[in-house]
């Protein structure tokens, strides 16, 4: 009777096992799952594996997903922090560059035919920290700013607090509606009057959200064009990484692969991001 | 022969214990791993009005208020739809035709929370900042918008349960109260509707209770804004602003970034042991409710 219910158990317990080691899991940054997504579906018709990709948490989520084991690769949209290093210290974590990206300030339709085109550090500076509330003070017209401020953790926002603030840690600490992944955002600032908010910039469409271009000291206006991503003078760029523990192996290390061959690199350009190729 | 303690007895004996004991456990489990955020905050956790969690400064009290302003709203919206709906079905309706009606409000229950939340992204909160043009407001974010949004949500709750309630008084006293002469509507005032009471008042409550629990479509249209405590309390500026609720605030990637720092995941277990408490009271209210509106027709 013992040995019935163990060989049971047993044979309840295999699909699990197996399954569990066939299954490669991906989790992170909405803006790096355009692309792996995509390659993900490739690689599943022609090299019949099982993936399983996600966007649970951006790419906070995509780091403590993996620090925890439950995922093989992060997705993620900046560098990850030695608090994260800190925090998950038996992991060894490896980031693999598969492309470029840059955020953009993205602004509603009434703004942007309000006649505001461009940003300076010091303005979006005083729209972060609530002395600037209104966008007649910007040169357009006269309506509240409704500022849609990043979930925290999510890639987007770190790189305009390090644009503005020069780190994460010395961003002060402000009270406004928050959204989460590209999707959400760019509905959000397109059906609301007076919008703004950080928007990966190949998401920012001209139809109806409009991205502004960064005013320099110099008065130059830079756009977030991709020849400017490119030789680095727009200042709002950010690295988009895969994200293993240690160096890669088996399925994860095929995939991780896949995404640096030519035909990945073209999945990262096709949305709209820099291949690495074209990074100087 | 059957024994006194027969198979099925003891084995349902140990399931229901079981299922028991999940409960106790996942309430020891938020309590254990509150602990630091108590330890940090005091009862500052509860009044507190500011959540700054890179300066660990805790303070749940503007996602109480969401929580408890966003489902008293919702209740308020569909407990009069769903009781009225409820009397048309139980009480004018031949019963055929009232189950048609309740296997459709039912069906409503079956729609997943996020297809509510997408539908209120498209078309609800558009709405609700064309109809608050007056009142000027930043966004259709707005603890309103959530609260319509859970209205509907909760209303196959509300509806099917009065629908139940007031079928449980007897047809007899109907037939009693039309031979005394009275009107129909007059036998669902002063018959139907004074022996269903307590029942009524149980199928809101654990609407309320339904309310209180739902995220994902709320997350997705609440605006998701800390410290939003409102100047002025009694007025209708803190539903057209943007805010949390506390189950938004455990939907939000933050519960990512907290785990591995004991204060922070402290305050999200603490959020966590709020909501099951208020939803335990309100859930324990309800069903003693209905034990004791049984207990009455029975005799």
């Amino acid at each position: 009777m013992k040995m019935h219910i163990l060989a049971l158990l047993a044979l309840a317990g295999l699909p699990l096992l197996t399954a569990h080691a066939e299954t490669l899991k991906i989790n992170g940054s909405t803006t790096v799952n355009l692309p792996a997504a995509e390659a993900s579906e490739i690689l599943r018709s022609e090299k019949k594996m099982d993936i399983q990709i996600d966007t649970q948490g951006g790419s906070a989520g995509g780091i403590s997903m993996l620090g925890e084991g439950l995922v093989q690769i992060g997705m993620i949209s900046k560098h990850v922090s030695d608090d994260d290093r800190a925090k998950f210290p038996k992991v060894t974590f490896k980031e693999i560059q598969v492309g470029e990206d840059a955020v953009a300030l993205i602004v509603s339709k009434d703004v942007w035919d309000g006649g505001v085109k461009s940003i300076t550090k010091q303005q979006a500076a005083d729209i972060y920290e609530g002395k600037i509330k209104n966008w007649k003070d910007l040169g357009g017209p006269d309506k509240r700013i409704a500022f849609f401020n990043k979930e925290p953790g999510r890639g987007t926002w770190e790189v305009f607090v390090h644009w503005v603030y020069g780190s994460p840690k010395k961003a002060p600490q402000v009270s406004f509606p928050e959204v989460g992944g590209n999707e959400e955002t760019r509905n959000k600032v397109a059906s609301t009057k007076g919008a703004l908010s950080q928007l990966s910039s190949s998401w920012a469409d001209g139809k109806t959200v409009f991205a502004l271009s960064i005013k320099t000291a110099d008065g130059k206006e830079i756009s977030p064009a991709n020849e400017n991503i490119a030789n680095r003078t727009y200042p709002l760029s950010r690295p988009l990484f895969l994200l293993t523990n240690g160096e890669p192996t088996g399925d994860t290390k095929t995939f991780v692969d896949f995404m640096l061959t030519e035909r990945g690199q073209d999945l990262v350009k096709k949305h709209g991001y820099m291949k690495l190729s074209d990074l100087k | 022969m059957v024994s006194r303690w027969s198979f099925t007895k003891i084995s349902t004996f140990f399931f229901s214990l079981i299922a028991a004991g999940i409960m106790v456990a996942m309430l020891v489990l938020l309590i254990v791993q509150s602990i630091p955020v108590w330890k940090h905050e005091g009862w500052g956790f509860l009044t507190g009005t500011k959540w700054f969690m890179r300066t660990h400064e805790f303070g749940a009290a503007p996602m109480i208020l969401g929580t408890v302003l966003v489902s008293f709203t919702a209740l308020l919206l569909a407990g009069p739809v769903g009781i009225g709906a409820a009397i048309f079905t139980s009480e004018f309706l031949p019963s055929r035709l009232r189950l048609t009606v309740k296997i459709i409000i039912e069906l409503l229950a079956g729609v997943p929370a996020v297809v509510y939340g997408l539908l209120g992204i498209l078309f609800l909160r558009n709405w609700i900042y064309d109809l608050l043009t007056p009142f000027d407001p930043l966004s259709g974010d707005t603890l309103l918008t959530g609260a319509v949004l859970l209205a509907v949500m909760i209303l196959p709750t509300v509806m099917t349960l009065a629908d139940d309630a007031l079928r449980s008084v007897p047809s007899a006293q109907r037939t009693a109260a039309r031979g005394l002469g009275l009107n129909p509507t007059e036998v669902v005032l002063h018959v139907s509707l004074p022996q269903s009471a307590r029942g009524l008042l149980a199928a809101l409550l654990l609407g309320l209770g339904r309310a209180l629990g739902e995220a994902i479509a709320v997350f997705l249209v609440v605006g998701r804004q800390d410290n939003q405590w409102p100047e002025k309390l009694l007025s209708i500026n803190p539903l057209i602003e943007s805010g949390q609720t506390i189950t938004t605030k455990l939907a939000s990637s933050e519960t990512n970034i907290a785990y591995g720092d004991p204060i922070h995941w402290g305050a999200i277990c603490g959020l966590a042991l709020i909501l099951m408490l208020m939803v335990a009271g309100i859930t324990l209210a309800s069903a003693s409710l209905q034990f004791f509106s049984r207990n009455r027709h029975a005799s």
